[in-house]
């Protein structure tokens, strides 16, 4: 039992630093340790055991054991497990103090930022402890996912013009801004690129614009089943996936046992957004290097998927599929057939493109050693997703931690060595086909039974789950703890991005400026809408920041 | 190598042709399943609040004017047509419609508000002493604020402005 041999190995190693676990299963494990061995066990576990890191959360446990919780998920591949090292932080007088892990393991980084902002745990140690998700204007002291902090809450002292604090550029070089809004990536990110001559040598980032405060609402207002209706607007291209990670990660915590039908069309629809969102990908990292045949080409392939994704489930994106305990949608022998003939068009025509494609040296000279992850660096920053795997890391949740049907259908993990631009299309243009076998696959072995599971209790209090997704553009990780009143207590999602994001300055580093485009495309970055402007007037150099209000009333002028 | 691949790819666009659909110009059909707006049947609803209670937008509220009128208001404002509602309907009151072509400067065209005449006590003329099902529900953890907003059915924990919430209604009763 792979999850009792990591316990067992890390008995032996701290012993009493560790007060109690819970093996919840083969392939789950949680780990209790004292805030003082944190640092050890999480640094055994990364480096000696191999782990990669996942995601590390925070949350305000007062009401029930009167104190913090801090708890960093690992994930062991090769034994198929997921780890969570948890620790009860004392509450302090209400300013926690934990010891900050980014030392040993890197990528922790922006995670303790971020429970630093939000719950107000202060990880002692941080070497970078600068404020990531709160608005500017947000005053000190207040953590908005406390639990005495009402989800609409707006503290008295919000200033809404303070201006963000950046650092200041190395010597000899200039700052180029870079977003929100630039002409060929339309996403609310800010970065400030460090350049000298045409070289990027580095930057800074500041995103989380617009923060939606998805995890607090779900912790106050809104319900089991309503929640994986809301989480599936997480992400406008893999909503399915965080709608049925978080159904898992709530069947994980209440060990409720989902039909095997509700299983395959888990698989199925997930399979559906993998190829659509593998055709809109691949479409527009060509259409950012300038070549928009193939841009064209894949969005006409792709058409029929969504017109497909319509037909089943009512919708072509929002699928609202997953409740707790099964799903909402049948997939007839009607649509089984209509699903088939989309699927053997969709191979014929996206053979071709690969194949008129593959070959374009203009594509290849534009993307090949561009942007590239090391395999280091894929550990360091816990890449994920086709970039790990274009790196030549063999990882895909779907094989390392089956869920849903996936460990009854057969497939392969695509792996390409280049780590450049290039290797992650060829990654994502081959998925294609594995998606498309997987699809059939499912079609062929579906069994007849019950779409959802009965569920005739309420769900038990005070029980984590964990759930990991293969998402199109990388793994999406939820962490649930259960509570009262029909709502979790906390609910923390990683999407991919947020890790993958984190690469980005060593990727960029010491490439062209006019490179920086495609390789932040290449992650399939994925940010949210934003709501701040900078105009800079080209005649007197003066840059101008656009208020909110005046946004709003340029918005409305009537022209 | 490069020529050949050129060659290829005007190939597929030639062959492709166009693709594109003449919507707005000829309306589209959508598919059977296809969730667009709910409309609510007046005449079905028993008022149980269920729609209420299970809309992950927050988007239907119900209201009771006195004991024998339950108003149930549907605000069409960020309604994520999900379907949520017209699944738990136990009176089947909701349809989703194949209505998506909702954009409109007025939000009223979207709202609709049924008036519901519900019983009391047949032998005392009064409520009921036992809890009624509206208090069941606020046993149950289902939020009234205070005393002006006890007449709202609404779980969520978050405050509804006073004025907001007049705003929100609209309702004009004599
Ligand atoms: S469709 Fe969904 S969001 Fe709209 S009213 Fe019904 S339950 Fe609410
Ligand atoms: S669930 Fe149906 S019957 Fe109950 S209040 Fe809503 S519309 Fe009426």
């Amino acid at each position: 039992m792979a999850s009792r041999d990591i316990l067992h190995q890390l008995k032996q190693r701290f012993g009493a630093a560790l007060p109690r676990a819970n093996v919840a299963g083969l392939d789950r494990l949680y780990v209790f340790v004292t805030p003082e061995a944190l640092k050890d066990v999480c640094q055994f576990i990364f480096r000696d055991l191999d782990a990669r890191y996942i995601i590390s959360i925070g949350a305000d446990d007062r009401p029930y054991s009167g104190k913090f919780l801090v708890a960093h998920n690992f994930a062991f591949d090769a034994r198929h497990v997921l780890c969570s090292v948890l620790t009860e932080v004392n509450a302090n007088g209400g300013r926690p103090q934990v010891p900050s892990i980014t030392e040993v393991v890197p990528p922790a980084n922006w995670a303790e930022r971020e429970f630093r902002d939000l719950v107000g745990i202060e990880p002692v140690g941080h070497r970078y402890p600068k404020r990531l998700v709160l608005p500017d204007g947000w005053p000190e002291g207040v953590h908005p996912l406390r639990k005495d902090v009402p989800h609409d809450f707006c503290p008295p002292d919000y200033d809404e013009n303070r201006d963000f604090q950046f650092e200041a550029p190395p010597e000899g070089c200039v700052v180029v801004p870079f977003g929100p809004f630039h002409p060929t990536l339309d996403e609310p990110t800010h970065f400030r690129l460090y350049v000298e001559g045409e070289t990027v040598r580095g930057c800074e980032y500041r995103g989380f614009m617009a923060h939606r405060g998805i995890e607090k609402l779900a912790e106050t207002v809104l319900g089991y089943n309503d929640i994986p209706m809301m989480a599936e607007r997480i992400c406008g291209i893999c909503g399915c996936v965080h709608n049925v990670a978080y159904a898992q990660a709530v069947e994980n915590a209440a060990a409720i046992v989902v039909p095997p039908r509700a299983e395959y069309i888990r698989t199925i629809m997930l399979e559906l957004e993998r190829l659509h969102s593998h055709l809109l990908w691949v479409g527009l990292a060509c259409h950012i290097v300038g070549f928009d045949t193939l841009f064209m080409q894949a969005f006409r392939i792709r058409e029929p998927v969504m017109w497909m994704a319509e037909q089943i489930s009512g919708n072509r994106k929002t699928y609202s599929l997953c409740v707790i305990g099964g799903v909402r949608w049948e997939i007839t022998p009607e649509l089984r057939t209509g699903l088939r003939q989309v699927l053997d068009k969709l191979e014929a025509e996206w053979q071709a493109v690969v194949a008129a494609v593959s070959r374009d040296r203009n594509l290849q000279r534009r993307t090949r050693g561009v942007g590239i992850a090391t395999p280091e660096l894929v550990k360091n920053a816990a890449l994920i997703g086709p970039v790990a795997r274009a790196a030549g890391v063999a990882m895909d949740c779907r094989r390392d931690h089956p869920y849903a049907a996936y460990d009854r259908v057969e497939f392969e993990v695509i792996v390409e060595h280049g780590g450049d631009v290039w290797s992650r299309v060829v990654v994502r243009m081959k998925e294609v086909f594995e998606s498309i076998k997987i699809i059939r696959q499912c079609l062929d072995k579906m069994e007849p039974g019950p779409l959802q599971a009965e569920i005739k209790d309420e769900l038990p209090p005070g029980r984590f789950g964990m759930s990991s997704v293969e998402a199109p553009r990388g793994e999406s990780h939820h962490f649930v703890i259960t509570g009262e009143n029909n709502r979790p207590r906390r609910w923390r999602v990683r999407a991919p991005t947020y890790q993958n994001l984190q690469g980005i300055p060593a990727m960029i580093k010491d490439q062209q400026l006019a490179d920086m485009t495609i390789s932040l495309g290449s992650i399939d970055p994925c940010f949210s809408c934003t709501d701040r402007l900078e105009v800079v007037d080209i005649r007197n150099q003066q840059t101008h920041v656009w208020s909110q209000e005046e946004l709003v009333r340029l918005a409305r002028r009537k022209t | 190598m490069s020529a050949l691949s050129k060659l290829k790819e005007a190939y597929l666009c030639l062959k492709a042709g166009r693709v594109t659909l003449p919507y707005p110009a000829r309306p589209q059909p959508v598919p059977p399943r296809f969730r667009g707006r709910p409309i609510f049947d007046a005449n079905r609803c028993i008022g149980c609040a269920g729609c209420a209670n299970n809309c992950p937008a927050r988007e239907i509220l119900v209201f009771d004017v006195c004991q024998e009128i339950r108003i149930l208001k549907y605000l069409g404002r960020r309604c994520t047509y999900c379907g949520r509602c017209a699944d738990l309907c136990p009176e089947k009151a909701i349809t989703m419609s194949k209505d998506f072509e909702t954009a409109t400067p007025s939000i009223a065209d979207l709202q609709q508000t049924l008036e519901l005449f519900m019983s009391t006590c047949q032998r005392c003329g009064r409520c009921f002493k036992e809890p009624t099902p509206l208090e069941q529900l606020k046993l149950k953890g289902y939020r009234f604020d205070d005393l002006a907003h006890d007449r709202w059915i609404f779980r969520s924990k978050a405050y509804l402005e006073k004025d907001q919430v007049a705003g929100d209604i609209d309702l004009e009763l004599d």
